[in-house]
Parts: C-alpha cells; structure tokens; sequence
C-alpha cells in the first residue's frame, strides 16, 4: 500500500524536454518493479501530434503527445495523475487545465520559480475541487515497489540500494528535494525502507500541507512511522504538531527542522528555500517547531545526523512489538539491474558484435584522430603537409618528399580553371539561384565525368594496362581503337602542339628533372608524338599527364580522380564564395543563345 | 522575495492612486542642482535626506536628515553622495519633501498561507512596535478581494472616525489594489500621516515583491536590494549574475568574521550543513548552495567566490543524495576552481571536507579523492557516512 502514486496511478506530463527525461526516470522505476510504464500520454503543443520515444527495459515505448489535457485524457481515459514541467510563466495556466479535467485527481508540478500569488491560487483551487496540487518545486512522489512521479529518488543503482523495489514500513515528506533522497536512503539502511516519500516543494506556500498527508499516511496500513523534514518560516510544521497531538495517532512521528543557523546569523539574513523565511515576529524559527513537534509527542532528534539512529530505534520498537516483520534482503541474483546498452557490454567484455564496417585508414576513438596509426598533430609537429596526408588516406602510405611536392603542383595546377568550365559554371550558376555552399559545389562536382576532369582514373588504366602487356604505342593505340574508343588523356578541346597547354609542359617539366623512372609517363608521351601527328590536337592532356605521373609514383588507379575532385573542390568553394561575396543574383541563358529548333506554333489536335 | 528600495517603491504607490511625499532619487550633486532648479517645490518645502541604499539603522549612521532648507539638503546630498560604509558606498540619496503632520498611522498588507491581510491602527511611526495588539487586521482569502464595507468596518475599528475613516478605508483600498497587481508579498507604510488638506500621504514604504513574477512585470526595471541591511557585495552580485543565467541555481552569502566555508548542495543540505556548524560551535564564513544541476562552469565560479573568502580553515563540501544533479560534472567545477586557487597560492592550511552521493556519485568521488595526490589537505566521504558528520570532524579536526 502506499499514498498518492500507487500501482493504479497512469500519468499524464506537461511538458517538454525536462518531462520527457522524467518519464525515462520513472520507466527505469516501473522496470525495476516488472510493471509496465505509467505515463499514457505527453501535453506539449508545439510537439503536438508527434511521439516521444521512452526506453523501457530492452524496448523502446512510443509515447503519444497532445495539445491539451482534455485531449490526453479523452485519448487516454485511464490517467488520473498530471505532472507539471511548464516553464513558471505558464505553469499556472497548464496546471489549471489539469485540476479542472473531471478525469485528474491529482497534480504535482516540479517547475521553480512560480510566482507565490499562482501558487495559492492554484492550491486553492485543488482543495475547492477535492483534489491534490503538489508543489510548486517539488521533486516530486515515490511509492515503493508501485509507482514514482518525477525524478525522486534518482539514478537507477540508487533506487536499487533504497530497496525501492519492495515497501518498507515508513512515510516521508520533506520541502527539500535533495533532502527526500537522502531520508529515503536513511530509511532504507536503519529500518526497513519507505512506503511513499513526498516531496511537498520548498516554496512558501505549497499547494498542500503536512496534515493532509500525514491523514493520509495514518490510514495507508502500511505504514507505521512517518519522517518529516521540515524548515523554518511559515506554519505547517506547527500544524503538523498540533494534528499529531489532538489525538491518538496509529503513525509514529518523526522529525527535524533546519534553520538553527538563523539564530547566530546577521540580523535579517536568512538561507534556504523561498519557504524558509521568517515570520515578522519570529514565529516559524526552527526552535519553536521543534518545540511544537516534541511537545506533541514526536521523535525529533537534535540534529540531522541523529535521525538515521532515530529511524533504527523507531524500526526495532516496531519490530519488537510485532507490528511490522523484518523484510529478508534479496539474493545478490535478485536484485533488480538495468539492462545494459551495446556499449556498456561491449566496455565489460560481455557481448561480441559482428562489425558492420571495415575501415583501414582511420581511427577516431581516441582523443584526436589517427591516420594509419599516427596522430594528426603529430604529423603536423612533424612537418608533414597535405600530401602526405592524401598519401596516407588514399594509399596507406607515407609518400616521400619528392612525392609529396608533386602531389602538391597538381594539385595546385588543378585547382581551377575559370568560370567557364563545366564544373564551375554549374556552382556559378547555382550560387547565383541562392543554393547553399555545399549543394553547389556538389553541382559542380556532378560535371566530373568522363568529358570534364573525370578522365584522369581511365586514362591511368589504360596506360597502367599498356605497361602491364609491354605493349608498343602502336600495338596499344590498334587495341583501343578496336576495344575502347579515343584514349582516355589525349586530345584537349582548344590546346594543340601549336598551342601546347602550359600545364602539361610544367608537370612533365617537374618530373624529369627529378630523374625519377617513370615509364608510364614516357609512354604517354609517345603516344602523344603518334595522336598528335595525325591530328594537331590531339595531345596529351592534363588529365593524361597527371594520370600518368600519379601511377608512376605507385599511386592506385581507382584513386586518380581524386586528385582532380579535390583540386578542383579549392575552385569550386572560390566561385560560390566569389558569387556570394558579391550578393550575385540570379542568372539565365538569353534566349539568343540557344537555337530553338522546335517546331513552330502550331494548333493543338483534339485529344483523343 | 526581493526587496526593493523606497524611490521604486513610492513609484508603486503612485502608479496605483496612492499620494506619496514629492521626491527624486539623485546619484550626483549637479543632477540635484539641475533638479532643484527645475522643481517648484524643492524650493518651498522643508526637505527630508536619506541614503538610497540597502542599509539598516540609517537613522542611527546618519543618513537620514530631515527640516532641511535647499541649501542644508544640498550639502547633505554633497555630504552623504559617495560616503563609504564597510562594504557599500552611497552611490543614490533620495530627497523628499516633508509634509507638515500632526498625527502617524499605520498600514500594512501581507502574503500568508490562506491569503492576504490587511492590517492598519492609529498608532503609526514609532508606536506600532508598542501597540502591536491594537493592529486591526482583515484576513482576505485567497482570490478575493476586500470589499468596502468590510474596509470601512476595518477602519472604524481601528479607531479611526469620520472623514478620516472614509479615507483610510480608500486608502487601504488603493494599497490592496497596488499589493494584488504588482504581485508583492509584503508592502508596509509608515507612517501614513494626513496633510493640511486633511488627505492621506505614505510618507515611506517597505515593499516586498515576488521576484519569481518579475516576467510578467516589464515596468520593474529597478534592481532588487539586499534584504539583509546591506547592500550585495561584489562576489555575491556576481554570483547572482551567473544564477540568473543558468539552468539550477547557486547562491552566495557572504558572512563577515566566519572561518568555516560552505559549499553546500541543494537548498535543504546546505541548511542543515549550517546549523551542524553553528551547532558544533563554528562560525560560519558564508552560506551557499548549488542545486538543480547547474552547469559545471557556474559551480566554479561559485567556489572561486569561496575559495577567496578570507582567513577560512575548513570548506564543507556537503550534498545529500541527488535526484538528479550530476555529482561528477558538478564536482568537475569544484575541482578546477580548487585547482585554480591553489595555483594562485590560496588554500594554504585549509582543510577540505566532501560528502556526497547521486548520479555519477563513484566517479565524483573518486576524482575528488584524486586531488590528495596533487597536495590538497581534502577528505572524502561517500553516502555511507551521514550527512553532516564530515562538520563534526572538521569541526574536531582543528
């Protein structure tokens, strides 16, 4: 048994984030007990309509989200609880909502900071309709072994060590939320744990008071004792006494005031809550409550380190009287745990996972990422440049200097070439048209292909393919004549032997001035001397010139058109910017431009 | 609840009818001489001079002068505008004119548990202390209002007859009206006096409003005092500068001659942390609290604060078990402050004290446990030692 959340308690949050991760609070309790979670439904409007997903144990629970609370409890007729997690500013009026839907009994809000005037009118109105408003700043309400409304009681291994899985024997209500935690601990390492602990809010004046609840607790059979944990300023710990001293209680009465402090402090200074503030005339001082509770008959220890001894002298009288019987501790085996995620296994040596990937290139799993093994800064303090980084990634090798300085001239010959070619006229265009950064590079990128720039892998194969058969430059051009077409690298759209293109000459210039082998590029360049003298312009490209060089300094084939997409890629961010930069807008073709070769107007024939 | 100074507060009870003394609130002796010219009556009338800050007993540090002529209240301006007491220095002193009167009331309306009351007599200013049972109070409940014939009743009961009565009744009425709008907690007057025209004037104003409703109040554009007679210090406005930023909350109260220094989560602990210090026979250097998971970066500058406090001994770390406050992101503040600290050569001879449990409690701890390998005189304490036991061994501790 148990008082205001119990097993037939189904809940309702209002709401967003804040009440969405108290409900994974309260599914981590309801799965520590076996029960299925307790929150039907979310209010949230701007969410309206969507889900919020909670893990429960293994599985995930959609949990519907609606505009209002007559919504939630006309879709969900069996919520008689709300939970409030509204901002302050409009927390009274979402509060108000719940008390006056017929279906809810009972409201507890967790939002701080409620101006004092809502907070009794919102009170006010629960005790008009016979119903409960629990708070404002309150944690929250956890009954053992049934059910918890907020975040009380804390992470799960807390509640496992609090024996929140079973009922104990105690009540508990406390201002602090902080404080309800701790007395739940007390209570369940010297004596036999709780019933319900209630967090009542630190506010001035909360919705409800330590009388109603203490009623409530005298006729739970359950319980047998009852914590209170009470501050200075106000007047429900001097209520509390007087109901404990009217008549005979079944409930033994525990309780602590704190405040003591005030007495030794500067004049007017005062700590705490906003609840815990001094009367005008030094009525609510944490000596006259303690006064009033111990004069009406209840165990209130000196300080607050007494009351976990208290609790324990409590318990045995209990105990001894046989009112309650001692609860045997569960076997190890029983103890409830959560289910651990794939991560927390694989961290413990638990499960082993078929990987989904292979990666041999990189690693980011530790503090900085590492290119086959060596950590980014390191290569940098090292003196190691881009390309060597290209080589690392690409090729799974550290390239040499030599190498590394010509990856970096192709690069930079290749980093753009105008406004004018297929790949950047298709960013232009799109910068223009208002498209963001990366889609128009993209656009530019899909112009890569087998006419622009996209010819540099094709071109290595083929003259990788000719070396590879030590074939002569005629057998080689017979066989792609026959078998393939043009070759892939010779031949340029406006450069010719007579106009040679600048590029090439400086590629090939760098290159056999290292006196390096490069048999690849020599071939290409016979080849050139045969195209070339059939037709002017048919020269060795760039794109054959770089495909050629790359394969020589072992690059791969599958790799070559890399080089172009990620020289060109510096071009290509320059025109989006260049185009941004100047606030360009939007371009079409003029009309004279383009041939219209249609059909002229003509009448359009019945549809048939 | 915030207090909030007699200028802001005389605004209040103007904007809802109430007839106040003329005053202006002046931060330097030029604007007084420009003021002075460009107001009829700060020339005719006798004039009243007090400091503008959060200070208690102004009477007594002479800070309040009254009778002056505009000359006197010139140089009381010029005498009192930059003074240095302790901790505050007069930056405001509000002028006001004085109103000739015979005889001081008493009227006052105040937050409670069921509502709101009312209460007035005739015996105002000094008196009231003294005739505390001859207060007539009018309990209001909660969502209502008072009507006027339960004011009128109220006023004639206090002893308050003819055309006197109609008018407090009025007047009590307006202060209701001011109370309920401005959403304030708590607003006394005192003394309310008659003028030579026999109406009604607050003469000066205590006004408590509920700073939780300040989003709804865009005209409070005032700053809130201290509630404790004296201003904030530079440190605690600082860390009020950070709560009002963050997720949670951390609060600062510095206590002059203490040597014991509170770190303290949560508003209920760090309460009971209090007392057992006061209880074990220390005196306490400062309150604080850190609660609702603040930020790791606010909790820092928290115990930056505390870590400069002067000639401390101990720092209680204290916590309750938390609901939901990361111990070890919250501890991760801590611990960089007292890092930074002993970098800057503070916490010689200063004994540190943790006790604490929630989320992430082993880690926390653990890393809290850390710091004795970097030179840190700390001691450690799980859940399993009782909340305010590590105040018993410090306090024992020496």
């Amino acid at each position: 048994m148990s008082i205001l959340a119990t097993k037939d308690t189904h809940v309702v949050i209002q709401g967003g984030v804040a009440g969405v991760n108290a409900a994974r609070r309260m599914a981590e309790f309801r799965y520590m007990n076996k029960q299925p979670l307790n929150v039907s439904a979310f209010v949230y409007p701007p969410d309206a309509g969507k889900t919020n997903e909670i893990v429960c144990g293994t599985e995930l629970v959609a949990i519907p989200i609606y505009k209002t609370v007559a919504d939630a409890t006309a879709a969900h007729p069996e919520i008689n609880t709300s939970l409030v997690y509204i901002g302050a500013n409009r927390a009274y009026e979402g509060t108000m909502d719940a008390l006056n839907d017929s279906k809810i009994q009972t409201v507890s809000m967790i939002t701080e900071g409620v101006p004092e005037k809502d907070a009794k009118l919102l009170g006010k109105h629960a005790r008009k309709l016979g119903k409960t408003f629990n708070g404002p700043s309150s944690i929250g309400v956890v009954s053992a072994g049934e059910c918890r409304l907020g975040v009380i009681g804390g992470a799960f291994d807390n509640l496992v060590a609090c024996k929140l899985y079973r009922p104990g024997s105690f009540g508990v209500i406390t201002k602090s939320g902080g404080l309800s935690n701790e007395i739940i601990w007390i209570c369940s390492q010297f004596a036999d744990g709780i019933t319900t602990a209630i967090g009542i809010g630190g506010d001035a004046y909360p919705g409800t008071d330590y009388v109603s609840y203490l009623e409530m607790f005298e006729n739970d059979p359950q319980t047998h004792a009852v914590v209170v944990v009470g501050e200075m300023g106000g007047d429900l710990e001097e209520s509390a006494a007087e109901w404990y001293g009217a008549k005979k209680r079944r409930i033994k009465l525990l309780a602590v005031v704190s405040g003591f402090c005030q007495e030794s402090l500067p004049k007017g200074m005062k700590f705490g809550h906003a609840g815990a503030k001094e009367g005008l005339k030094g009525e609510g001082s944490a000596r006259a409550k303690s006064e009033a509770l111990k004069k009406a008959g209840a165990i209130v220890p000196e300080t607050f380190g007494a009351l976990g001894p208290a609790i324990k002298a409590t318990h045995e009288e209990l105990l001894k009287s046989g009112t309650v019987k001692a609860i045997p501790d569960l076997a190890p085996a029983d103890v409830p745990r959560l289910p651990k995620t794939v991560a927390e296994a694989k961290k413990d040596g638990e499960v082993l996972v078929a990987p989904l990937i292979r990666s041999t290139i990189s690693d980011d799993r530790g503090e900085e990422p590492l290119y086959q093994g060596y950590p980014a800064s390191e290569l940098i303090n090292a003196g190691y440049d881009i390309p060597h980084v290209i080589g690392l990634l690409w090729d799974n090798r550290l390239v040499s200097k030599q190498e590394a300085e010509i990856i970096k001239r192709i690069i930079i010959l290749s980093a753009d070439h105008g406004p004018c070619v297929s790949g950047a006229m298709a960013t232009v265009l799109a910068a223009c048209a208002g498209i963001g950064l990366s889609q128009s590079v993209a656009a530019g990128m899909i112009m890569i292909g087998p006419r622009f720039g996209g010819a540099v892998t094709d071109a290595g194969n083929w003259f990788k393919y000719a070396i590879d058969n030590k074939m002569t430059v005629d057998d080689f051009l017979v066989y792609m004549k026959k078998n393939v077409g043009p070759v892939p690298g010779i031949g340029h759209r406006v450069k010719s032997l007579k106009n040679p293109d600048k590029r090439v000459k400086e590629l090939v210039g760098h290159v056999k001035s290292l006196g390096i082998k490069t048999p690849h590029l020599d071939f290409a360049l016979a080849v050139e001397q045969v195209t070339a003298a059939k037709k002017d312009n048919l020269i060795l490209n760039v794109d054959g010139t770089m495909a050629a060089v790359l394969v020589d300094i072992g690059f791969p084939v599958d790799s070559l058109n890399g080089f172009f997409i990620l020289a060109r890629t510096i071009g290509m961010i320059g025109h989006w910017t260049d185009q941004k930069r100047q606030g360009s807008r939007l371009i079409r073709l003029f009309d004279y431009l383009v041939n219209y070769a249609s059909p002229k107007r003509r009448a359009v024939p019945p549809l048939k | 609840m915030a207090k909030v100074l007699e200028g802001p507060g005389m605004g209040l009870l103007r904007k809802w009818g109430i007839s106040t003394p003329n005053y202006i609130v002046v931060t330097s002796n030029e604007e007084f001489e420009q003021l002075s010219k460009a107001n009829d009556w700060l020339q005719k009338n006798k004039l009243v001079v007090k400091a503008h800050e959060a200070l208690g007993s102004r009477f007594k540090l002479g800070l309040v002068k009254v009778g002056l002529d505009l000359a006197a209240a010139k140089s009381a301006v010029k005498e009192m505008l930059g003074k240095q007491l302790e901790s505050v220095t007069i930056r405001e002193v509000i002028v006001s004119e004085a109103i000739d009167h015979k005889e001081e009331y008493y009227a006052s309306v105040k937050s409670t548990r069921e509502g709101v009351d009312v209460m007035v007599t005739t015996y105002g200013g000094v008196e009231v202390e003294d005739n505390w049972e001859k207060v007539q109070m009018l309990a209001v409940e909660i969502g209502e209002s008072p009507t006027d014939a339960q004011l009128a009743k109220l006023s004639k009961d206090a002893g308050f007859s003819g055309d006197t009565a109609t008018k407090m009744a009025e007047f009590l009425k307006k202060l209701y009206t001011c109370f309920d709008n401005e959403d304030a907690q708590y607003v006394e007057i005192n003394p309310v006096v008659q003028n030579s025209n026999g109406d009604l004037v607050a003469l000066d104003a205590v006004t408590l409003l509920d700073g939780d409703a300040k989003f709804r109040h865009k005209d409070w554009t005032f700053p809130f005092a201290a509630e404790f007679g004296r201003a904030y210090t530079a440190n605690e406005e600082e860390v009020m500068a950070v709560d009002a930023k963050v997720k949670g909350s951390v609060k600062l109260i510095e206590i002059p001659g203490g040597n014991i220094a509170m770190l303290p989560a949560g508003g209920g602990a760090s309460v009971y942390y209090s007392d057992a210090v006061v209880a074990r026979g220390g005196k306490l250097a400062n309150y604080a609290e850190y609660s609702g998971d603040p930020p790791d970066w606010a909790v820092e500058v928290l115990t930056e604060k505390i870590c400069s406090l002067p000639d401390i001994k101990h720092i209680i770390v204290g916590g309750a078990i938390a609901n939901f406050t990361d111990v070890k992101k919250t501890f991760g503040g801590i611990i960089n402050a007292f890092r930074k600290a002993k970098g800057e050569g503070k916490l010689k001879g200063v004994k540190i004290w943790v006790r604490r449990g929630g989320p992430n409690e082993l880690q926390g701890l653990a890393a809290m446990r850390a710091l004795e390998d970097e030179g840190f005189d700390i001691h450690v304490f799980d859940r399993t030692t009782p909340l305010t036991d590590i105040v018993d061994m410090a306090m024992a501790a020496k």
